[in-house]
Parts: C-alpha cells; sequence; structure tokens
C-alpha cells in the first residue's frame, strides 16, 4: 500500500511538495503553533477554574480585630 | 426546539467516535482521477468545468503564481463540493465549523505573505502604505494596513463560516416555521413556503460564490505577493 502511495501520490506531487508549497508548509507550522498556544491557554483556564486553591477559604482570610478594641 | 436548531451543526459521532475526517474525505468520492485520454461524460464535465474556473482564475498571474494553480482549484473544489453536499437536509457541513476555515485560510494567507516577504521584500514592504499618502499620515496608515493585512485571514474565515452557518440556520427556521403554520393558516404557511424555496435556491447560489469568493481572495492575495 506504501508503495503505490508513493507512486501514485509522492512522484506525481514532489516537485510541489518540496518547492512550491514550502511557505505553505511554513504558514502550517504557524497555525499549528496558534493552535497550541489556545489549547494550552484553554487547558490552563480550565485547571485554574478546578483546582481547589482557587476557591479555598484561606486565600480570604477572616480578618482579626484591632488590639485595644472590645466590645 | 434550542437543542434541535444547533444539532446539525455538531460534530457527527458513530459510537462514541468523531467522525469528522471521514466527513471532510468524502466529497474526493465525488472527483474520480481521470485515467484515459477520453473519459466518461461526469468526469468530462468535470474536467470541462476546472478547466473553465483554472483559466478564469489564473490567467493574470505570472508564472509564479501559477505554480500555485493546483493549490487554488483544489480549494475551490473542495469548498464547492462540500458546501454543496451541506445542502442534503440534516447533513452535517464542515465548512460551518471555524476551526476548518482558520485551518484553511492562515495557512494559505500566510504562505502569500511569505512568498512576498522572501522573493520580492521592498514591493511587500511598499503594499503597506497606498500611493499618493500625505507624509504626515504615514505612521497611521502603515498602522492601519498592518492590522487590515492581519486581519485577512480572519475575515477569510470568518465570511465562509458565516455565510453558510448563517443560510442553514435560516432554512431550519424557515422550515420549521412554515411546518408550524400549516396547522393555523394555509395560505401563511404557502407563503413562507415559496420563501423558503426562493432560500434554496438562494444558498445553492451562496455555496458555489463563497467557494468561489474564497479562493479568489486567496489569489488576490497571491497575486499581490508574485
Amino acid at each position: 500500500m506504501l508503495q503505490s502511495l508513493i507512486k501514485n501520490v509522492w512522484v506525481p506531487m514532489k516537485p510541489y511538495y518540496t518547492q512550491v508549497y514550502q511557505e505553505i508548509w511554513a504558514g502550517m507550522g504557524l497555525m499549528a503553533f496558534i493552535v497550541y498556544k489556545i489549547r494550552s491557554a484553554d487547558k490552563r483556564s480550565k485547571a485554574l477554574k478546578v483546582s481547589p486553591g482557587a476557591t479555598s477559604p484561606r486565600s480570604h482570610p477572616h480578618p482579626r480585630p484591632l488590639p485595644g478594641v472590645s466590645f | 426546539m434550542n437543542e434541535n436548531l444547533f444539532a446539525s451543526f455538531m460534530i457527527p459521532v458513530v459510537l462514541g467516535i468523531p467522525i469528522t475526517t471521514l466527513t471532510i474525505m468524502f466529497p474526493t468520492m465525488l472527483f474520480p482521477t481521470p485515467n484515459r485520454l477520453i473519459n466518461n461524460r461526469m468526469v468530462a464535465i468535470q474536467q470541462w468545468l476546472t478547466k473553465l474556473t483554472s483559466k478564469q482564475l489564473m490567467i493574470t498571474h505570472s508564472p509564479k503564481g501559477q505554480t500555485w494553480s493546483l493549490m487554488l482549484i483544489s480549494l475551490f473544489l473542495f469548498i464547492a463540493s462540500t458546501n454543496l453536499l451541506g445542502m442534503l437536509p440534516h447533513s452535517f457541513t464542515p465548512t460551518t465549523q471555524l476551526s476548518m476555515n482558520l485551518g484553511m485560510a492562515i495557512p494559505l494567507w500566510a504562505g502569500t505573505v511569505f512568498i512576498g516577504f522572501r522573493n520580492k521584500t521592498k514591493m511587500s514592504l511598499a503594499h503597506l502604505l497606498p500611493l499618493g499618502t500625505p507624509t504626515f499620515l504615514i505612521p497611521m496608515l502603515v498602522m492601519i494596513e498592518t492590522i487590515s493585512l492581519f486581519i485577512q485571514p480572519l475575515a477569510l474565515a470568518v465570511r465562509l463560516t458565516a455565510n453558510i452557518t448563517a443560510g442553514h440556520l435560516l432554512l431550519h427556521l424557515i422550515g420549521s416555521a412554515t411546518l408550524a403554520l400549516m396547522s393555523i393558516n394555509l395560505f401563511t404557511a404557502l407563503i413562507t413556503f415559496i420563501i423558503l424555496t426562493l432560500l434554496i435556491i438562494l444558498e445553492f447560489a451562496v455555496a458555489l460564490i463563497q467557494a468561489y469568493v474564497f479562493t479568489l481572495l486567496v489569489s488576490l492575495y497571491l497575486q499581490d505577493n508574485t
């Protein structure tokens, strides 16, 4: 199957893939980078929402009364 | 009603496995490779249409730009066939997904920009300033032209997504309205049905026009840079 793929696809398309579409491969690299950035930002924001550290009561400690104040 | 309205835009799933790749590759089955000198009728018509479109699209390009003929004609055939297949009721249209259209627009637009900067750097940079600009406006206009350059792939993708999605949504809504009105007022239902028929004809035209506009714009960006 690989041989027929090479014979029918790679051999006729080789000048296109190697010379004509060089800039398009670079554009695909740019697109892959953008996709990676968006995915990692999405994962980070989801992890922040789910993590217990973000919503624990320790993050907002109960205010202590000032010295000398009595009720 | 809400779930029903957007159901046709959800990725098709078979036994829990998304079959997006199969759906995207399906239109290739409609374009068999011509093996003979004189082919059957369907292939002959496809060849004739392809030759007509490629002549129309590529005649104004330089020899460097004409090396992209295969890419641009494949792009046009893919978008046109995908859009037309989407006119089948309840079918999934891949071009309604912004991710796919961005996946087509960004590499092609970036390819044209990189070609321009690699082969004709001065000319590419010169495109960032229109001819005859007053001197005091130059900094602002360069900024505006740079922003408009970076908006090009977004505009390409969103234009196609919005047109196809909006058309399908309208068809769905007006079809539901026609069905609902049938039991209330038959005359109004008939008017709505006529509107639906006209809209379907419009959607067929939009499917082909949007494919042509996408390809034409990419070829124009290429022409600017070659």
